[in-house]
């Protein structure tokens, strides 16, 4: 009895440590995960508890579990005694890819996009923005709640992904990477439906707009669709993963998304951002970090290519492109600098002018654009001296290219430059001239370099056609000012054309005269100066300062002034 | 800044939608641990400079300071300090009390036991805590405005804004409202109320500013603006009178008298303003009753808000 009741308090005891130790790490656990809660995006948290009760989650997760469940049915009956001799794997997985690609493709991003939209029609967003939240800290809360579905919708999935594995026909890296691409699609198209969200606050462009972005999201998911059953119908069920241009690419695609999404990220906070703050300045770095990204990876493939001249021509154009349609944004910035931005413009002259492009403003954007347009042409022809050099010493062959050729490549650049910066400017002008009447917007600007390109194009096509010597000429010199025609053109045979001298010496003179009746304004922008903080603000951050260093050493004064 | 114990500070502040001036040149000051009422007729411009105040708004002209603070260059800074209370409840599907009010807890960055205990104190200063797992989209109009203020104060700001926070509300729940923002003046917040029920914001606020077409038309202490005394045109008593018999003809002898303003009529009694001292009134007792007017009652009324604000705006709407 005795000893029985002996060995029961050994027991217990014993249970009882290891209970503790148990207790100790779940203790220690529960301690990491509300110490990791605490630190979540408080949006992602809310939101996932939404998310948990609402029927229309429930619903589609609900509606992806039975197609899986159907289209396993389905192909199985379909593929048949097959099963156990042929590879069909492949088959299975399109299905389960078209099925996983409508959520993903439709339903997360639309869901990103009515995120904002029904915060502002329930009135939450007013009280959500005053709150200590970050307007990126609200984009990166909705976006988390993106992937968290996304990830939710995936694991629904993956055991339908691991039965066409188990069929064979398709390999494992090829399954990871149609995943991959599609979560990559998925982000994007939430990331820019969230930008398109905060673009207007009133109903019935909303309206418009979400039609325009349901429309968008389904040729999207249509796309995602036809390109899975393309590619494993020309056989290429595994992805080429032994090839060196298979790496690259990617590397290079994904530079190129990475800055995009940075882009289209940080264009939306500044949209939530409130009207005094410098909205402008960390979009413009990453402008250029893109800029110098895509400068090295031409630079790269230039030099792995021996010196291919296209390469010099993709290059400009490209950055033409982007420059045009930054830079067409930008101009639709206010002129007018808050207080509040002009406390951290830089203080010396110098650094007002090489920093003006940083800052705020329209004039400032036109002037980065034309920048980074002119560093194009630096980095191109450098880049050609460089070769020849080289070249001529031996140290390197440059064997696929030809000074000349290559010269040519660079004109046509130019006059593609030349054009950015006409247009441009132009729409600098007119957006001043419109600034009497209405404070002038973002969306304003890129509607006006629309209707500027289309005058430009329009007109002087028309009255080609309307002339009768004319009609049949292919090009003539009244299409200088359509840059489709004449880029075009000059392109089409990568030829020297007999028009080339002028059409220089033309644009140039029009581009530098348009940069010159710009420059007054541009740098009146640039004239701004620094202004003092606040007395409030100083004394305030001063004290923040103390709680965060200790009390600060005074500052060393000079002696001589007092 | 006037000084550094004002913590709400308005300076030449205007709004104007098109050609309606929600707010038109309004400046006052507002001193730390006291309440200001904000009263004037519909469309005076009251949400209007409340939502400028709250950040939520951009002012056309001129600026407005909590604690300092220029709302349009730093509304980062007042956020922190400041808690609104708008006229609407914003609510969203799918979260409970405790949950929403836990979300703007993380919103205002508390965390931890600190956040638990603001989410405690909050439910319990407002009385939710008995509601806390219902959802709040199912609220009444009355709890939902408890939710908005429990809202508005879970990150303990120094400034209060309420914009009609008694619009909804039972009497009880009234006056249970009006314990509160006393409570909370008396911890040394600053509150700033706006309410159409005047005679509440008489015995809550320390200050009543009279706001009408977005313009400041009288602002003071609740008494200085009931008993002006340095002010000629508000020198005014309210005078009542109960008559027996026709009162018709008494109103008008009255009228006729130049020391009397604005008579009304209402059954058998007889409202007005009364330009003159205690002896005058005794005589105008006595003339009436010389006059044959058979006089029930006679007496001078305390002037409520009630009275200040009729006399002071026009009714006038834009
Ligand atoms: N967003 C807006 N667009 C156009 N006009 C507006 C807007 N907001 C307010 N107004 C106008 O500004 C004026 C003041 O409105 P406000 O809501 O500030 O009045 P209020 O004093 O709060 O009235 P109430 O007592 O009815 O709440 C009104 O004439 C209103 O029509
Ligand atoms: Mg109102």
């Amino acid at each position: 009895m005795s000893e029985s009741s002996e060995t029961i308090a050994i027991e217990t005891a014993k249970s009882g440590s290891t209970m503790n130790t148990f207790q100790r790490i779940w203790e220690f656990i529960e301690r990491s995960l509300v110490w990791g809660g605490d630190r979540l995006n408080p949006i992602l948290v809310k939101e996932t508890r939404q998310a948990l009760k609402s029927r229309q989650f429930m619903v589609t997760f609900g509606l992806l579990l039975f197609c899986g469940w159907i289209w396993s049915i389905l192909g199985v009956a379909m593929i048949g005694p097959d099963i156990h001799y042929g590879a069909r794997g492949a088959e299975m997985f399109v299905g389960y890819y078209c099925i996983l690609a409508f959520p993903l493709l439709v339903i997360v991003p639309f869901g990103a996009f009515r995120g904002l939209t029904s915060e502002k029609e329930d009135r939450t967003y007013d009280l959500l923005s005053i709150t200590a939240l970050r307007p990126r800290q609200i984009v990166s809360g909705k976006l988390g709640s993106a992937f968290l579905q996304m990830a939710i919708y995936l694991s629904a999935i993956s055991p339908c992904l691991g039965f066409t594995y188990m069929l064979r026909g398709i390999d494992f890296p090829t399954i990871i990477a149609f995943l991959f691409y599609l979560i990559l699609a998925s982000a994007a198209f939430s990331m820019i439906a969230m930008l398109l969200s905060t673009l207007t606050g009133s109903k019935h462009w909303q309206i418009v707009l979400s039609v325009f972005v349901i429309g968008g999201l389904l040729c999207g998911f249509w796309a995602a669709c036809v390109i899975a059953v393309e590619s494993f119908d020309r056989g290429g069920t595994s992805i080429p993963i032994d090839d060196k241009w298979f790496w690259i690419g990617n590397a290079m695609f994904l530079t190129a998304y990475v800055s995009y999404f940075a882009l289209v990220f940080l264009a939306a906070a500044a949209q939530l951002t409130f009207a005094s703050d410098n909205r402008s300045t960390r979009l413009r770095i990453v402008m250029i970090v893109q800029h110098a990204l895509f400068t090295g990876w031409m630079a790269w493939i230039w030099l792995t290519e021996h010196g291919e001249e296209e390469i010099a021509l993709v290059y400009m154009i490209l950055a033409g492109l982007q420059w045009y349609i930054l830079g067409g944004l930008m101009t639709g910035e206010t002129p007018e600098l808050s207080n509040r931005a002009k406390r951290n413009l830089p203080q010396s002259l110098l650094g007002r002018v090489f920093l003006a492009g940083l800052y705020p403003g329209p004039g400032t954007g036109y002037m980065l654009a034309v920048t980074g347009m002119l560093s194009c042409v630096v980095m191109a022809v450098a880049a050609l001296l460089v070769a020849e050099v080289i070249g001529s010493f031996g140290i390197y062959q440059f064997q696929r290219m030809s000074f000349d050729e290559a010269i040519k490549y660079i004109a046509i650049g130019y006059i593609g430059f030349c054009y950015v910066i006409i247009y441009l400017g132009l729409g600098l002008l007119l957006l001043r001239f419109v600034k009497r009447f209405t404070r002038p917007t973002i969306l304003m600007a890129g509607l006006t370099q629309v209707a500027l390109l289309m005058i430009g194009c329009g007109v002087p096509m028309v009255i080609q056609f309307s002339l009768v010597s004319l009609r049949n000429a292919r090009y003539s010199l009244l299409q200088i000012p359509s840059p489709i025609w004449t880029l075009v053109y000059l392109i089409d045979r990568r030829g020297w054309r007999s028009e080339m001298p002028l059409l220089l010496i033309v644009l140039s003179l029009a581009a530098m005269f348009i940069f010159l009746i710009n420059v007054p304004s541009v740098a009146r922008q640039v004239q701004a100066i620094r202004v003092a903080k606040p007395k409030r603000v100083a004394e305030e951050d001063a004290q923040l300062d103390e709680l965060k260093h200790g009390p600060q050493q005074p500052a060393r004064t000079s002696p001589w002034d007092d | 800044m006037i000084d550094s114990n004002t913590m709400i500070e308005f300076r030449g502040l205007f709004r104007h939608f098109g050609q309606t001036k929600a707010v038109d040149g309004v400046s006052f000051g507002v001193e730390r641990g006291t309440v200001f009422g904000f009263i004037g007729p519909n469309g005076a411009g009251k949400t209007t400079s409340m939502r400028i105040l709250a950040t939520l708004d951009q002012p056309t002209a001129g600026d407005a300071f909590v604690d300092g603070f220029s709302v349009v260059e730093d509304p980062d800074r007042v956020r922190h300090r400041l808690g609104f209370m708008p006229d609407y409840t914003g609510t969203y599907p799918n979260v409970n009390v405790r949950e929403y009010l836990d979300f703007f807890a993380r919103a205002y960055h508390l965390r931890g036991a600190k956040r638990e205990r603001a989410v405690e104190e909050v439910m319990d200063f407002t009385g939710l805590d008995v509601l806390a797992d219902k959802p709040t989209d199912g609220l009444s109009k009355g709890m939902r405005q408890r939710l908005c203020l429990g809202r508005a104060l879970i990150h303990d700001p120094t400034v209060l804004v309420l914009d009609e926070p008694a619009a909804g509300l039972d009497p009880r729940a009234r006056i249970e409202l009006r314990e509160m923002i006393r409570d909370l003046a008396a911890k040394g917040k600053t509150v700033l109320i706006s309410s159409h029920i005047l005679t509440e914001l008489s015995e809550v606020c320390d200050t009543v500013g009279i706001i009408e077409q977005g313009r400041l038309l009288a602002v003071g202490a609740v008494d200085a603006i009931q008993h002006p005394r340095h002010k000629a045109r508000q020198a005014k008593k309210v005078m009542e009178i109960r008559l027996i018999g026709d009162t018709q003809a008494a109103a008008e002898w009255l009228a006729a008298n130049a020391q009397i303003e604005k008579p009304q009529t209402d059954g058998q009694k007889i409202s007005f303003l009364f330009d003159g001292d205690r002896q005058q009134q005794a005589d105008l007792l006595r003339a009436m009753i010389m006059a044959d007017f058979q006089v029930e009652s006679f007496g001078s009324r305390r002037q409520s808000l009630e009275d200040v604000f009729m006399q002071v705006t026009e009714g006038l709407v834009q």
